[in-house]
């Protein structure tokens, strides 16, 4: 199993404690597409983030390619989101002075074995826009910025975070399809959260959380292409 | 308003920050009340002493006694006071320290005493002394004092006009210990019978002074006197020297406060620019809620005027603490009558409400521009989005590595926030430059300046013209002559035209490249030449101070020397031109002590007690020591206020790297590294710019004081300002680095766009 994630609890004290996870699991294969679904304060954007080695897990375990994150230091954490994995943005989170190209490097520059990229911006479609800034473009090409950034790097998984939330149907579906692009050139793990149901019927494994625990888990095994999706 | 809670919670939030802003405008304020208070007080008690006890213009001695005072008073314009002065020695039971004093007879014309404590002369044998003299001495009022047998009442202290700086001869660098003065009745100098007649002269009307001067020169020549001793008061050290201060005091006063409310302005402005856009959705909120645009504005230019009023104010009253003291050492070897410390209510306010008005000006120019747009615009957020700039846009960096591209991107990122960095490192290099080559100047002047090309310790000055054929002067020894003149049409640049022999070896005479010059031509000294734009070949047109009569010259050789004044010229061509008997000279340079007629006398300069020149040195070191300080502390605030306004400005991109796998050194080289250049560059501005300030202070001084002083910059202390600086810079990016750590991930992941 590429991924595999057991039990896996985690809650905030704010003055109030807060269960965010309450023993969630979830498994996908190598090379797979996974959605995480779930209303908001559902728990989705903790687990991809402990996945990530953004967070840390109060309990349970999370296996990345034989890699327990789950037991890794500080430093290690670095080291794996550096090698491992790559992030997609709801907002893109771009670096407003840089430019297209620039933003790319930002990763490159700390990859050990980096696409080249002229070669990523040619497979996201932004050839001609490399020397732009970030405002000079539209949501949708901004995304795929950021799509570009987080597989310079040719990582074993990509976390998507609401790849969509923020862009039109037409940009939408765009950047679907270039991330089922990705998944398929690249043989790229796909993990992406989203509000949006019809977004499930791309992923060959759906997990639906609800109040921190998992409410439904589904195996896809037809796919829709990201170009039919509707909503 | 509720809303005014915010101002004490954002300013919370970046203490730091808010106090460095403080410190910078509590500098600009501290600076401007300490400076101008300094300067006017000194002015004051100089000025308002001078003008009110009528310091003279001119002192001089006469072959023989002056008949009608009343007409040449008529005919010249002027007040002339005779006042006869004897020095005498305290026998030893009474002195504690081989006191030596001069008595002065009484004036009542010119030169008036102002009784300190005690009272004035009123009885026969009543004496007024200096009050150093008075102190040092131990003695006391209603005490007696035996001077020559003759039993004086001490009666008080006093302080005369023509005596601010009590120094015995003229030539004297310092004051001679146990040197001081006493006033007595004319009548009662009349037991020294052996005692001088010495002349001081006020001119009524108070412009033109050198003309009048020249004019009674002339009247007196006229009648036949023979004059000696005549100088006037601009190069009496007795009363030129305070003079010196205030102008350094002043000139440098309005210009250095200006440049720190000017930097303070700058970085303030970027503050307040960044609260209130980054405040945009807020605003517009506000806005759509009815908020007003007035309500608005009150409320985020609170924080700068805030700032800058308690800056302004804090400053201010710590200079007025600091006055009393600085002032009370200048005038440490200055007898002055008032000595009370006044403010000018003026100034106060101009150091309190400057700050406001300039940072409050320039925050409500900014906060108006944003405040313009409209709701819907504001609620977008447009306002928090980073534009970018031209020179953004026009950089084209392929060529260069990714971290060198995000180093200079992240600089040219906000251009008030560079140019602030920039030139708030520049002042401070400046500064720190500034003290250090003052120093070395100072230093250079006292090793290689007069002294070091004076190969006869001893210079005697006579009264009167003496002549080589009456007497021949001792081996060892040489005879020179001399006169005070000025460039035509430029009468406050004066220098001495000195006739010496052409194998004379008393004075050493270098060319430029360190070349001895030959004597038996014209030589001018470097910074004579430097100040009148002259160089070999030219002709200096020039005119005799004492009696106006004009000459020219043609200039051979350029004489390195520095702060000296001198045309130098062979000894019988100086004495034919100006039609002088052959074998005059006034002055005997001598490698070892003669036995001229002391009454002959004007002065004997002895450069055989380096510590005399050694303590005028004194105060530069203390003055190097707190201008470094002053530096390293502006240096610190810019380096720390523009490094953590950078932090915040990229704290979602610090999250970003965090998050997509940088280490916290990576970060730390990528970010914090990022103003090297601009700091490189700031510095290295910094040394033109202390050029230009510190020529142009020296000019100003030398215009008003006629004291050259070289600007000489040492490589070394180039040097070490640089390492001071960078030094600065590591230990503030160390500060900052752990603000940096401080950044998590999870700002990144909430963020809200771009």
């Amino acid at each position: 199993m590429f991924l595999s994630v057991s039990k896996l609890t985690k809650s905030y004290n704010t003055g109030v404690v807060t269960h965010v996870l309450k023993g969630v699991g979830l498994e996908m294969e190598r090379g797979q597409i996974g959605v995480i679904l779930g209303p908001s304060g559902s728990g989705k954007s903790t687990l991809m983030n402990i996945i990530g080695g953004v967070d840390r897990a109060d309990s349970g375990t999370v296996k990345v390619d034989g890699q327990h994150i789950t037991d890794l230091n500080d430093n290690q954490l670095v080291e794996y989101r550096r090698e491992s994995v790559g992030f997609v943005f709801q907002f893109y989170n771009l670096v407003p002075n840089l430019t297209v190209a620039e933003n790319i490097e930002v990763v490159s520059n700390i990859s050990k074995h980096p696409f080249k990229i002229d070669e990523v911006l040619s497979a996201v479609g932004l050839s001609d826009k490399k020397n732009r800034f970030p405002r000079e473009l539209s949501g949708g090409e901004q995304q795929r910025v950021s799509i570009a950034r987080a597989i310079i790097k040719n990582p074993k998984l990509l976390l998507c975070d609401e790849p969509t939330g923020a862009l039109d149907l037409e940009s939408s579906r765009d950047v679907l399809s270039l991330l089922q692009k990705v998944n398929v050139q690249f043989g790229t793990t796909i993990l992406m959260i989203t509000h949006n149901s019809a977004i499930a019927g791309m992923a060959h494994n759906l997990l639906r959380l609800r109040n921190g625990e998992v409410a439904e888990v589904t195996h896809n095994s037809e796919l829709v292409p990201a170009e039919r999706i509707e909503w | 308003m509720t809303l005014q809670k915010r101002v004490w919670r954002i300013i919370k939030e970046n203490k730091g920050r808010y106090i460095g802003i403080l410190i910078l405008i509590l500098l600009g304020s501290f600076y401007f009340t300490a400076a101008t208070g300094i300067a006017n007080n000194l002015k004051k008690m100089v000025v308002k002493f001078a003008e009110e006890y009528k310091q003279e213009d001119l002192t001089f001695s006469t072959d023989k006694p002056i008949k009608d005072i009343a007409a040449l008073e008529d005919a010249s314009g002027a007040l002339i006071e005779t006042y006869q002065q004897y020095d005498i020695k305290l026998p030893d039971r009474q002195s504690q320290l081989g006191g030596e004093l001069r008595l002065l007879s009484l004036s009542s014309k010119i030169n008036i005493p102002a009784v300190f404590s005690g009272r004035g002369l009123e009885n026969p044998g009543d004496i007024l002394l200096d009050p150093y003299f008075y102190q040092t001495q131990g003695l006391s009022i209603g005490s007696q004092i035996e001077l020559n047998g003759k039993t004086f009442n001490i009666v008080g202290t006093m302080a005369v006009p023509n005596y601010v700086f009590i120094l015995k001869n003229l030539y004297d660098v310092l004051p001679t210990s146990g040197f001081g003065i006493g006033i007595i009745s004319s009548a009662d100098i009349e037991a020294f019978p052996e005692s001088a007649t010495v002349y001081g002269a006020y001119f009524e009307d108070r412009e033109n002074i050198n003309a009048q001067t020249t004019k009674l020169h002339g009247l007196l020549s006229e009648k036949g006197y023979s004059l000696s001793e005549w100088l006037d008061a601009k190069n009496n050290k007795r009363i030129s020297m305070p003079w010196t201060n205030i102008s350094s005091m002043k000139s440098m006063s309005f210009p250095v406060s200006i440049a720190f409310f000017l930097l303070s302005c700058l970085i303030v402005g970027v503050i307040i620019m960044r609260i209130v856009k980054s405040d945009g959705v807020v605003i517009g909120t506000l806005y759509a809620q009815g908020y007003r645009r007035r309500e608005l504005t009150r409320h985020y230019i609170a924080i700068p005027v805030l700032l800058s009023g308690l800056g302004g104010l804090v400053g201010t009253l710590l200079a007025l603490t600091c006055v009393k003291p600085v002032v009370d050492s200048m005038l440490i070897y200055y007898i002055l009558p008032d000595k009370g410390i006044n403010f000018s209510a003026l100034n106060l306010a101009v150091a309190v409400l400057m700050p406001v008005a300039f940072i409050g000006l320039s925050s409500f120019l900014i906060i108006r521009k944003i405040l313009k747009k409209t709701a819907v615009q504001l609620m977008k957020g447009d306002e928090q989005k980073s534009k970018v700039n031209f020179i953004e846009r026009a950089l084209r960096l392929d060529q260069f590595k990714f971290n060198t591209k995000f180093r200079i991107r992240e600089q040219v990122r906000s251009i008030p926030r560079l140019l602030f960095l920039v030139l708030g490192v520049s002042a401070a290099s400046m500064i720190l430059m500034f003290g250090f080559t003052f120093n070395y100047s100072m230093d250079v002047v006292m090793d290689r300046g007069a002294l070091a090309r004076y190969q006869y310790p001893l210079e005697y000055n006579f009264k009167e013209v003496q002549n080589l054929q009456d007497g021949a002067i001792p081996e060892g020894a040489e005879p020179y002559n001399a006169f005070r003149c000025y460039p035509e049409g430029r009468e406050s640049v004066e220098f001495y035209l000195v006739g010496m022999k052409p194998d004379s070896i008393g004075l050493k005479m270098n060319d430029m490249r360190g070349n001895a010059l030959s004597k038996d031509q014209v030589n001018i000294t470097y910074p004579l030449a430097s100040r009148l734009k002259l160089k070999e070949g030219d002709t200096i047109n020039f005119v005799n101070k004492l009696d106006g009569k004009s000459y020219s010259l043609t200039i051979d050789g350029i004489v390195q020397a520095y702060g000296e004044q001198f045309v130098y010229m062979p000894l019988d061509e100086f004495n034919h031109m100006t039609g002088q008997p052959f074998g005059s000279y006034r002055t005997v340079l001598s490698s070892h002590d003669i036995d001229f007629d002391e009454s002959l006398l004007a002065g004997v300069m002895d450069a055989r007690n380096p510590e005399a020149f050694e303590d005028l040195a004194m105060p530069t070191t203390l003055i190097v020591a707190s201008v470094t300080a002053l530096a390293v502390l502006i240096a610190v605030i810019i380096i720390f206020l523009v490094t953590s306004l950078m932090i915040d400005e990229s704290r979602n991109t610090i999250s970003l790297l965090k998050i997509l796998g940088y280490r916290e050194k990576e970060l730390a080289k990528l970010i914090l590294n990022s103003s090297t250049p601009a700091v490189f560059i700031g510095f290295w501005l910094g040394l033109p710019l202390m050029l230009a300030f510190g020529n142009n202070l020296y000019g100003y001084v030398a215009e008003i004081t006629n004291l050259v002083m070289p600007m000489i910059v040492n490589p070394l202390y180039v040097l070490i300002s640089f390492v001071v600086i960078f030094a600065v810079y590591e230990v503030t990016k160390r500060l900052c680095g752990k603000k940096l750590a401080k950044i998590s991930m999870s700002e990144a992941l909430k963020a809200g766009s771009e």
